[in-house]
């Protein structure tokens, strides 16, 4: 070998080694020398890797045999036992004539970019199994807003969702939001933070707490934004029933001051008509007395459907028969005002299994709700209310009906909200949230259409055997 | 004889109204009654009551609305008011509403301490 090779062939920062045709080691570098011992008259399988046989797939023999180049990875142990990965080339070496005569073969250490790989490879698994498994919904979108991966949770809830816009999926919507976090993040490269209600495919609402970040390429350039949304739909809920609470805390307090009043006064009526001997007076105040005790129980019922989801007390009935009785009830006080009340009853509407008294009460909430929406409506001269029942195979349906004041959107979508009133100071706000409750003890729907100075329906759908989780006592022949 | 005091009653609460009424009635007064704003404006105007006991929360005019025009007119401005009402709540509306309208000459929360509100009114108009 040329000198100038030969001192080439010493120092390169590789295992450098030439084979002959039976794969023995005839020259050998520094390097490999210093890592692989001695070489002189040893095959390089016995050297490199330990053993007494030629390895399957040699690269070497592959080169005698076609004299063409041949790479592969292997692992080699030195001579201190330590295993190193190596990637090997063979290259043949030919006589003047031609003929290989010989093989170089070149072994580059690759253990430590092996390492790197396997972490790397690790490292995404991990990211991959966190952005899949994490309790939240995440989304990575581009530029369009346009979602290019989603979580496992975003799949389940919201369907196949790479290649639509998260408007769309989120909030069911043609056009983006405004203002968006995504677009603001890819503006300013910040992390933003918002609060949002989506809507999940199966229709289901929910407050979510969105965060958004930057996903930058290795020049530094935003290529995507990552969104993560938690779903805060319990605290939300929490929330609004503690402030609820506040409320209806000052709301009981209020009425229970007046109802104090009204009392102490029957009593003084009642006391002093006995005093003076005045049988009118004595009446008078003991209807008074009467008039707020049958007020304080109302107001303790309707808390009670506040304070705890109660158990329907079912039992089956006509449902023509409770229909009937809250027309007889409000029907003389329409009157008084001027409102008709007319009946539409279907005859065969069957019986149902429900809580009865919960079912009147419903109605004749329903109904003293339709006659204030009459009374306040000065517009028309007249006005009617509807109260029908009709029978369905598997459920009975109750239907309100009035040509009242209306509500307009914003009245209609907190019309089922504790506390929220539109009778200024007429209203408790309990009224419809403990209708909607009853409906939901039993396993119903409730359904509120409204337009304002054109009046308003609501339709009250109950499962005619019951509500499902409860034992249901059997069916009266 | 001299002639007897009028108190007008301001509340929506029908009850509230008898009992105050037979109250007061019972101790010589002679009585008025409003369930609301509207209607205690026309009983001050027909009958110039001696004094007014005023309930805040009312459906239709409220007792704040009353109250500011009553202190703004000069026709009727010096009959003594007594706010009676059973929310702390209308209360601090009632003050933080009173811009450059006097205090009330009363203040009673609900329910009302029969002594209490016989004495403040006895001494309200009693002639000085």
């Amino acid at each position: 070998m040329d000198l100038n090779y030969k001192q080439f062939f010493e120092v390169m920062p590789a295992y450098l080694t030439i084979l002959d045709r039976d794969l023995r080691v005839i020259q050998a570098n520094q390097r490999f020398r210093k890592d692989f011992g001695d070489f002189e008259g040893r095959y390089c399988y016995e050297i490199n890797r330990h053993r007494e046989e030629p390895c399957q797939n040699c690269p070497a023999e592959r080169t005698f045999q076609d004299g063409l180049r041949h790479g592969i990875e292997e692992q080699f142990k030195k001579v201190n036992g330590q295993e190193v990965a190596l990637i090997v080339y063979t290259t043949p070496i030919r006589n003047e004539a031609g003929e290989i005569t010989a093989v170089l073969k070149m072994a580059t250490d690759i253990t430590e970019i092996k390492l790197l790989q396997n972490q790397l490879r690790e490292s995404r698994e991990r990211y991959r199994h966190l952005f899949e498994e994490v309790p939240c919904y995440i989304t990575i979108q581009d530029r369009d807003l346009r979602i290019v991966e989603a979580n496992r949770r975003v799949r389940e809830d919201f369907g196949d969702v790479v290649g639509s816009q998260c408007y769309q999926v989120y909030m069911h919507r043609s056009e983006e939001c405004v203002p968006c976090a995504v677009k603001e993040t890819f503006q300013d490269g910040q992390v933003h933070q918002t609060e949002e209600v989506v809507t999940a495919r199966s229709g289901e609402q929910m407050n979510v707490l969105v965060s958004t970040a930057p996903i930058r390429s290795a020049e530094g350039q935003i290529k995507s934004v990552i969104e993560m949304s938690t779903d805060i739909s319990p605290i939300r809920q929490l929330q609004s029933q503690l402030t609820s609470l506040g409320l209806v805390i000052s709301s009981i307090s209020h009425g229970i001051k007046g109802l104090l009043t009204s009392l102490d006064g029957g009593i003084y009526l009642v006391n002093s008509g006995m005093e003076k001997n005045n049988p009118a007076r004595l009446k008078q105040g003991w209807e008074m007395v009467e008039r707020n005790i049958a007020r304080i129980r109302t107001m303790v019922l309707d808390l009670l459907y506040y304070a705890k989801d109660r158990e329907p007390a079912l039992q089956w009935f006509p449902a023509q028969s409770v229909v009937e009785e809250v027309y007889g009830v409000v029907r003389g006080k329409a009157k008084e005002v001027g409102i008709e009340v007319l009946t539409d009853i279907d005859p065969m509407a069957g019986d149902l299994s429900a809580d009865p008294k919960a079912v009147r009460s419903l109605l004749v909430n329903l109904v003293e709700n339709a006659l204030d929406a009459c009374r306040v409506d000065k517009k028309k001269g007249s006005h009617q209310i509807r109260l029908g029942v009709r029978g369905y195979p598997d459920s009975i349906e109750f239907e309100v009906s009035d040509d009242g004041i209306g509500m307009d959107q914003e009245t209609r979508e907190k019309a089922f909200s504790l506390f929220f009133s539109s009778k200024a100071g007429d209203g408790t706000g309990l009224g419809l949230f403990i209708s909607n409750k009853i409906v939901q003890a039993h396993q119903g729907k409730i359904q509120l259409e409204s337009e304002p100075n054109k009046g308003t329906r609501v339709t009250i759908k109950l499962p005619r055997r019951g509500p499902m989780s409860r034992a249901v006592s059997s069916k009266p022949s | 004889m001299a002639s007897r005091k009028k108190i007008l009653i301001v509340d929506d609460e029908e009850d509230i109204r008898t009992y105050l009424s037979t109250l007061l009635g019972d101790e010589g007064f002679e009585t008025l009654l409003a369930k609301d704003g509207e209607e205690a404006w026309k009983q001050v105007g027909a009958n110039s009551p001696d004094l007014i006991t005023l309930d805040i929360s009312m459906p239709e005019k409220s007792g704040i609305k009353f109250y500011r025009e009553m202190k703004a007119d000069d026709r009727w401005k010096k009959i003594p008011i007594i706010i009676v009402t059973g929310v702390s709540e209308d209360m601090r509306k009632f003050l933080s509403s009173r811009h450059q309208v006097p205090p009330p000459e009363g203040y009673l929360a609900k329910p009302v301490n029969r002594e209490e509100i016989l004495t403040l009114i006895q001494k309200l108009t009693a002639i000085p």
